[in-house]
């Protein structure tokens, strides 16, 4: 009887632990080439002829929590041809047509319509340029690091009771990670948080050096440095995820549609403002958008706004200053006439008065 | 104020003194203007200073001040580095905007609260015929010829503080203060949580009949959002200011007050301040309420205090 019991629990035990590492397991990273076979050492790499050292190690588990992870390598490592490959020496192009068809679509996925969208911003690069503009210029890879293979947190979205009445025709899997994608972009405007965009734009154009170099805008100049001053960007600064980033104004919902305020199709144009505001601030006219969303560090320019500044600093420092003398200079008077601090039951004026000896 | 010196009888002594020191009172007796180093008080006061509404009123703008000042400060003060925490206290700078607006509104509604108690009070007193201005917050000059005796008094110079009405120089320099600071922080915070709204009082066909040159120049609105952040801000740094390093200390810390003043708690007044400071009004305490002129009228007759037979009645200043 009791191997038996002995032999149950036992049983009992490896079905657990099975259980639970059969859950932790990572799911199946699109690789049918088997990449991995030997991307997946951690040390595999090589020293070049600077002595530099590269690390070529794929995380299967990493990858395959990823935006990328239905994308097999070498549909962007398209200049490999053979195994083993030579050193590789090209970029990944993001233009590149993958062997994904997206659900309810017919045609292959590409990024190269945003990419065109792109190209035609402030930020694409252009035959007139000059060669600094065009070096400092950021590509695909500059903004979207994918560190890491940047997990996407879907867990946040609560799809399964949406999705349930979809498992009525569909089949699980495909509609999930559709649904789970749309959703995941509905939610916000960008998968950055505003402080990520901020700080991500900041990076270049807080970059006084690299600007003048670009010759940008005296306005241009100081942008992070005024933006930082609104209620905009101090709201961002502590936290906000309600408040207007960059990318807020800057952009539509294209997101990579930046232009210069003096192009019609930019946002920020002075007929498109009006638009734009809009989105958050829900009855805007031709004055609204004057209101300034980058104020001037100089805009104590304004007499009257610096007089103020001025008045209100000295109606500051008059009051604090004369109304605590007065206190103190009130306390000394009483102390001398007799009061003592502590109110008790009875009277403060305890002490004899120094002032005035009959 | 004449300055003629008199003998009196003060406590069994013959003294000499300007015949402001005793004031009359029918059925009382002689007070002496130093009489408030005699009596005996209650720390959590005598007499009655504030009604139920203004206690409730202060204690609501006490709080949301308190409140506001949180939550705003930090939005001031975005790049140091205690404001993140002080942030976090209040859930988040998300939430925090929410609080701030909510307390906004509840000062706002305690400040229209407190304007209905002063009318209908006024109005109701104005009926029975009862309205006193100088019991009002009303400033006089009255107030600045107390303001420069009482420094006087603090130097050395005069004997005696003046005699001051319910509310002193000091009272109505800070209710002035108030008022003008509630006008321009809830002015200046309209115009910032609502700009949209600010910005449709200058309506569009004025920007289309004005040449685009001009509207660029003058900015209105611009001008107008600068404003509101300017005075927004630096008004409320300046009301913590004064509230944190005078209104605190000056009304729980100074000698005689400490450590605490029941007033905005119970609205009461201990009977020493109220005569050292607003002995006029204390005057009007007598008449109106009958155990405090009992009680005065024994202690007058404990400690003394009588009218010298050299003076007659008429030489002494009656004040009611």
């Amino acid at each position: 009887m009791r191997s038996i019991k002995t032999i149950q629990a036992a049983c009992f035990c490896f079905g657990l632990v099975f259980m639970v590492l059969s859950v932790g397991l990572p799911a199946e990273a699109a690789d049918k080439e088997n990449c991995l076979m030997c991307h997946r050492y951690r040390f595999v790499g090589r020293i070049d002829e600077n002595g530099k050292r590269h690390n070529y190690h794929v995380d299967e588990k990493s990858y395959s929590g990823s935006v990328h992870r239905n994308v097999p390598c070498r549909d962007c490592h398209t200049y490999i041809t053979k195994i083993p490959h030579d050193p590789v020496t090209e970029e990944v192009n993001c233009a590149n047509i993958c062997h994904i068809t997206p659900p309810f679509s017919q045609e292959k996925f590409s990024h190269q319509k945003i990419i065109d969208i792109y190209n035609k911003s402030a930020h694409g690069i252009k035959p007139e340029d000059s060669d600094e503009a065009k070096k400092a210029k950021p590509y695909c890879k500059y903004c979207h690091l994918n560190e890491k293979y940047t997990r996407v947190s879907e867990e946040l979205i609560a799809y399964e009771e949406t999705l349930r009445r979809c498992l009525n025709c569909h089949q699980e899997k495909g509609v999930t990670q559709a649904y789970i994608h749309m959703t995941h972009r509905l939610r916000k405007k960008t998968t950055r948080s505003p402080q990520e965009i901020v700080q991500l734009c900041a990076k270049c154009h807080q970059d006084l050096e690299l600007m003048k170099k670009l010759k940008v805008s005296e306005k241009g100049l100081t942008a992070v440095e005024t933006y930082n001053r609104t209620l905009h960007g101090k709201a961002v600064a502590l936290g906000s995820h309600e408040t207007a980033d960059c990318v807020s104004c800057h952009a539509s919902s294209v997101i990579h549609d930046i232009y210069k305020k003096d192009n019609p199709e930019s946002t920020v144009y002075k007929d498109n403002l009006n638009k734009t505001c809009h989105h958050c601030h829900s009855e805007t006219n031709n004055w609204f958008v004057k209101i300034g969303v980058h104020p001037s560090t100089k805009h104590d320019e304004n007499p009257v706004i610096q007089l103020m500044s001025i008045g209100l600093r000295l109606a500051l420092y008059g009051a604090v200053l004369s109304l605590v003398g007065l206190m103190l200079f009130e306390t000394y008077g009483r102390r001398k006439d007799g009061i003592k601090f502590l109110l008790r039951h009875g009277t403060s004026w305890r002490g004899k008065s120094k002032r005035r000896p009959k | 104020m004449s300055t003629s010196s008199k003998t009196f009888v003060v406590a069994g002594k013959e003294i000499v003194e300007d015949d402001d020191y005793i004031t009359l009172v029918d059925g009382v007796g002689p007070i002496p203007r130093d009489i408030y180093k005699y009596v005996k008080s209650d720390p959590t006061g005598d007499l009655p200073r504030y009604s139920v509404h203004i206690v409730i009123q202060h204690l609501l703008i006490f709080v949301t001040f308190i409140v506001l000042s949180g939550t705003g400060l930090p939005l001031y003060f975005s790049d140091l580095s205690w404001a993140q925490y002080l942030i976090t206290l209040f859930g988040g700078i998300d939430l925090a905007r929410e609080i701030h607006k909510v307390a906004a509104f509840t000062m706002m509604f305690a400040s229209a609260y407190h304007i209905v108690t002063i009318v209908g009070g006024t109005s109701r007193k104005l009926l029975k015929g009862e309205f006193d201005y100088r019991r009002t917050i009303i400033p006089r000059l009255k107030d600045l010829s107390d303001f420069f005796q009482d420094i006087k008094y603090f130097m050395g110079f005069a004997p005696y503080r003046p005699k001051m009405e319910k509310f002193m120089y000091k009272q109505k320099a800070h209710y002035l203060a108030i008022l003008w600071g509630s006008f321009v922080l809830m002015a200046a915070g309209s115009a910032l949580l609502f700009p949209d709204v600010v910005a449709r009082l200058f309506p569009d066909t004025v920007t289309k009949i004005l040449p685009t040159g001009i509207v660029d120049e003058v900015a209105f609105p611009s001008f107008f959002q600068s404003l509101a952040r300017l005075m927004h801000a630096d008004e409320a740094v300046m009301a913590l200011i004064v509230i944190a390093f005078w209104h605190w200390l000056n009304v729980h810390l100074v000698p005689g007050r400490f450590p605490l003043q029941w007033a905005f708690l119970n609205g009461k007044i201990t009977r020493e301040h109220q005569l050292e400071e607003h002995f006029l009004e204390y005057l009007r305490n007598l008449q109106e309420i009958p155990e405090e002129r009992e009680y005065m009228r024994k202690l007058l007759k404990e400690k003394g205090f009588e009218i010298s037979q050299k003076v007659t009645v008429e030489d002494i200043p009656r004040i009611l």
